[in-house]
């Protein structure tokens, strides 16, 4: 690890200055952007964070590894722990807040990545794939196996505020709504999960049940269907789908919506549960009297960027430091990086953990997107889609890592508008995505394994070459 | 006959064999010699079909070989015994004898698998045995053996001699010099030992960076004392 | 102790199932050093088409057959398409590559079939077998799973070991190239290789079919055991998968009976980081594979 931090300044000046201009960039963007785009950038980044420690761990390293999506919900269930259990934290006294918790994300990420990396490094190929893929459906498991502990199949609702803001501290009209719905929702014994979200517009169920399969940004349509600003509580979001669990936010700023929603919540959430790919807006639009200067998805927006920015520079610093040249030494020929002084063991178990603590912290984020944690919200589809986007984008490029993020949240949007008018039925169109996502990941294997930056480098470099130098 | 033409191969920008011609007659051993990296393994594995060349071609009595698959080469009778350890460990000796020259009748290999026993009786005392358990000299006669089973009109022997001590080494090539004349085999020996394989070759063919610099009769080259210290080194 | 020996013989249908699937999981290694992460998606896709032609025909071993040719296919196009044409040296890419194949096959049922929960025919009896005056925890259908994993354990290994296919096919898996200056057509092994795992699988597939039920994604988890019995197992042997597959089975049964089916998965992680730690090369293996 010493090695990490032996950076010429100027290349870190340089690196700092990109990644300031790109998050000034980005909120510049998401500041005239509509509630929708700015939940899905918050979504991008939210994966981009991850994919970043998946470019350091498949593409640096070399490790295949499906535990990632597993990592990400050691981080979540870490911050949803320790905000729920922690009125203070520990040893330093200060009140618990948002920011304490995502730390705590991180030092699950180190645990766990030093836990699983140990394991994995001993192990090549098929065998971390299958030991972290074990992982990955293993997780949910235990999280249902201490239901006390880890709220079992409903999973944990998320209570603590950020200090700027977010979602307000429970009140308790809130608290007892949540509970309620959450018992609606699984007396009616729908294996997805319902709850609200409390304290913006309450009332909304959301299950997040499998990423692949993702199946209904139709049930919510596209940006003209969601509900705006004031619309009130009462949506009810199709299951399903995390890609759209953030749309449960689309309508619900206000700080003070819970005691609208009180009341009809428990209708809403039996009634419309069942039908998890036509949800219906039960309720007419409630008086919001929200401070309009707030939105929760820019707030979202803000933290999953600033998270990802920050990821970002470490990332950046790794990759394009001495710890990047070991870790592609000891990818490409072990024996000869030992000879040469580097451990190989080390060398994966430092890519590991890295990534597992971006994963971490990708997981808190996603907590904080989804004011929940649940099994349901970090399935092996979850894992999978890491990879995909990953190679996607460019197994081994931080960029190729962002647009891989941009293709997972996006794609399943321009399938929906091009399922539109088509007459496509429900059933293709929901699978089209990741029928995509499965044909592209064989084809970018086989074609090109660089992905989409690893294409556009080498083409570049045909053309300058053929340019430059005839013949 | 084997007749090599104009054989060239390239390794990206590296020009591994350059414009290289050879005539291995049959009943006799073609030796070529040369020094480390002079592109000795490239010829061989480029005539067993491992290894495409960029330009000329390989006939074997008026059949050109080069530009077909490896498994249909051997199946018109020109066998590799490759370099190191070309044995399979995890199979058994006779398990390994008869993975050679399964396209011929049941009848033709039993035939084959007893003429190699008696040729190498060591092999049909462990037949049932693990590969792995046999000695360097043992598993270079199970390879040759294995080619053998092929039924070849050529045989090609990449550096039997490595990693053997020198008398097993003399067997061995004895023996490959007997199978030439016995079975009117085109022999062509890659050796980097060269006074051994100059012994019992009847041609000699001194490559030197991916070129003939020298071919005739294994004394002549044998007795060419610049020739030995410019390219062969002693 | 009763109780113990209920549990296990209630373990030993589905242990059967779980060894068929890391055959065919060890068949591809053997072939292709290649783990198929796509097999139980290739199983899932052809139980949906046997699924079908139980739908049509009525026939439940006319399904069957329907499975064996569709799983050999799928094999054949899954190994001929994608994985042959991966460059060697790129390993990553070859898991990757199963994995995309696994999401793909499991979008494509979703498309075809629907993403719900489809029961499959129970073509013999489930029932517990009464016999000895009292009813026992093992129905003929598991006799009937039992008895044809051993027909194809039995079937295989007489194929690998006394005929030239299977010479060819070991050998192509331990040195390809030495497989093929003996003339072996060592593409053509590959596929073979594949299409028999194909087969394996597709007759897993309908095998746990009944027992559990078909959807795109309900054999992930028989992917985990699966995975988990080979690589115990030693990933390079028959035997090792079968046993290891049956000894699965036999523990998650157990740990059912005693706890709860949630902790299954758990525990077959728990087995499988352990072995991995305390004998990488697997309880049958006997090559350092794991580090080449």
């Amino acid at each position: 690890m010493t090695n990490l931090m032996r950076l010429p300044g100027a290349r870190l000046v340089l690196h700092a200055v990109i990644v300031v201009v790109l998050y000034l960039a980005l909120m510049w963007f998401v500041g005239g952007a509509d509630p929708l785009t700015m939940s899905n950038i918050a979504l991008a980044a939210m994966y981009a964070t991850a994919m970043f420690g998946m470019v350091i761990l498949v593409g640096l390293s070399g490790q295949v590894s499906l535990g990632n999506g597993a990592l990400m919900a050691i981080g979540a269930y870490t911050l949803a722990l320790t905000s729920l259990n922690w009125q203070t934290v520990p040893i330093i006294g200060v009140p618990m807040n948002g920011w304490w918790a995502m730390v705590f994300a991180l030092i699950g990420g180190i645990v766990f990545g030093l836990i699983i990396g140990g394991l994995g490094a001993r192990l090549k190929g098929p065998y971390l794939a299958g030991l972290t893929l074990g992982i990955a459906v293993g997780i949910p498991a235990i999280a249902n196996r201490f239901p006390d502990l880890f709220g079992g199949e409903t999973g944990l609702l998320l209570t603590v505020p950020f200090p700027e803001g977010g979602y307000e501290p429970a009140v308790d009209e809130g608290a007892e709504t949540g509970t309620e719905a959450v018992t609606d929702g699984t007396t009616e014994g729908t294996t997805d999960e319902a709850l609200p979200t409390e304290g913006e517009g309450a009332g909304e169920t959301l299950a997040p049940d499998d990423l692949l399969t993702i199946d209904d940004l139709s049930g919510d349509g596209t940006a003209s269907e969601l509900p705006t600003e004031g619309e009130g509580a009462g949506e009810t979001l199709a299951p399903d789908d995390l890609l759209t669990i953030d749309d449960l936010n689309a309508d619900g700023t206000s700080t003070d919506a819970p005691t609208d929603v009180a009341t009809d919540v428990p209708t809403d959430v039996s009634t419309d549960v069942p039908v998890p790919d036509v949800p219906v807006d039960t309720l007419p639009p409630s008086t919001d009297q929200a401070d309009p200067g707030f939105l929760i998805e820019y707030w979202q927006a803000s933290l999953a960027i600033l998270v990802a920015c920050l990821v970002g520079f470490v990332a950046l610093n790794l990759v394009r430091g001495r710890q990047g040249s070991v870790w592609r030494a000891v990818r490409d020929d072990p024996v000869a990086a030992a000879v040469s002084g580097i451990s190989p063991a080390w060398s994966k178990v430092s890519a590991f953990m890295i990534s597992s603590v971006f994963a971490a912290l990708a997981g808190g984020v996603f907590a904080q997107l989804l004011a929940y944690v649940g099994p349901g919200a970090f399935p092996l589809g979850l894992s999978l889609s890491l990879l995909v986007g990953v190679v996607l984008g460019g197994r081994s490029s931080l960029v190729g890592a962002i647009i891989g993020a941009v293709i997972i949240v996006w794609l399943p949007e321009l399938v929906r508008s091009a399922a539109e008018g088509r007459g496509w039925d429900e059933q293709v169109t929901n699978n089209m995505p990741n029928l995509l996502y499965g044909l592209l990941v064989v084809l970018v294997v086989l074609i090109a394994p660089g992905g989409i930056v690893g294409s556009i480098k080498s083409l570049s470099a045909k053309v300058t070459k053929r340019a430059g130098s005839p013949g | 006959m084997l007749t090599i033409t104009d054989l060239s191969v390239n390794y990206g920008p590296v020009h591994a064999l350059a414009h290289v011609s050879i005539e291995v007659p049959r009943g006799e051993v073609t030796a070529v010699i040369g020094a480390n990296g002079a592109g000795k393994s490239t010829l061989m594995r480029t005539l067993a079909g491992l290894v495409k060349p960029l330009t000329g071609e390989a006939t074997l009595d008026g059949v050109k070989i080069t530009g077909h698959k490896a498994e249909d080469i051997v199946r018109m009778g020109v066998a590799l015994v490759p370099e190191g350890r070309s044995t399979i460990p995890e199979l058994t000796v006779e398990e390994n004898l008869r993975l050679g020259g399964m396209w011929r009748s049941r009848t033709d290999r039993a035939a084959t698998v007893t003429e190699v026993f008696d040729m190498f009786p060591v092999l049909g005392e462990r037949r049932s045995m693990g590969a792995a358990t046999l000695s360097g000299g043992e598993r270079q006669q199970l390879a040759i053996g294995r080619a053998l089973m092929c039924d070849p009109q050529c045989l090609l022997l990449d550096e039997p001699s490595l990693g053997l001590a020198p008398l097993i080494v003399t067997q061995i090539l004895q023996l490959v010099k007997r199978l030439a004349t016995e079975q009117n085999l085109a022999v062509l020996l890659v050796e980097q030992n060269a006074v051994t394989a100059l012994r019992v070759a009847s041609q000699g063919v001194v490559l030197n960076l991916g070129q003939v610099v020298m071919a005739g009769p294994a004394q002549e080259i044998a007795s060419h004392d610049e020739l030995r210290h410019a390219y062969l080194g002693y | 102790m009763t109780n113990f020996i209920e549990y296990l013989l209630g373990g030993l249908g589905s242990g059967a199932i779980i060894a068929l699937m890391a055959l065919a999981l060890v068949l591809t290694w053997r072939a292709t050093r290649v783990v198929n992460f796509a097999q139980v998606g290739q199983a899932m896709f052809t139980t949906f088409i046997a699924l079908s032609i139980q739908d049509l025909t009525g026939n439940w071993f006319l399904a069957l057959a329907g499975a064996i040719v569709a799983g050999a296919a799928l094999g054949v196009v899954v190994q001929y398409l994608v994985l042959r044409p991966v460059k060697r040296a790129d390993t990553s890419g070859a898991i990757i590559a199963t994995f995309g194949v696994l999401i793909a096959l499991q979008a494509g049922a979703g498309m075809i079939w629907g993403g719900d929960q489809q029961a499959y025919p129970q073509p013999f009896n489930s029932a517990g077998i009464s016999a000895f005056g009292r009813e026992w925890p093992i129905s003929v259908y598991d006799l009937v799973v039992i008895g044809v994993t051993l027909a194809l354990v039995v079937g295989l290994s007489l194929v690998f070991t006394r005929t030239n296919l299977g010479l060819s096919m070991r050998a192509t898996a331990f040195n390809p190239e030495v497989a093929r200056l003996s003339g072996v057509r060592v593409s053509r092994t590959l596929t073979i290789g594949w299409a028999i795992a194909g087969i394996v699988g597709a007759v897993a597939g309908v095998l746990v079919a009944p027992i559990s039920t078909l959807s795109p994604n309900s054999f992930d988890i028989l992917l985990v055991f699966a995975f988990t019995a080979a690589v115990i197992g030693g990933l390079d042997s028959l035997v090792g998968a079968v046993a290891l597959g049956v000894g699965t089975g036999l523990v998650i049964s157990l740990v059912t009976g005693y706890s709860d089916s949630s902790n299954a998965p758990v525990v077959a992680l728990v087995l499988l980081a352990l072995n991995l730690l305390l004998k990488p090369d697997g309880v049958f293996g006997h090559t350092s594979s794991r580090s080449v």
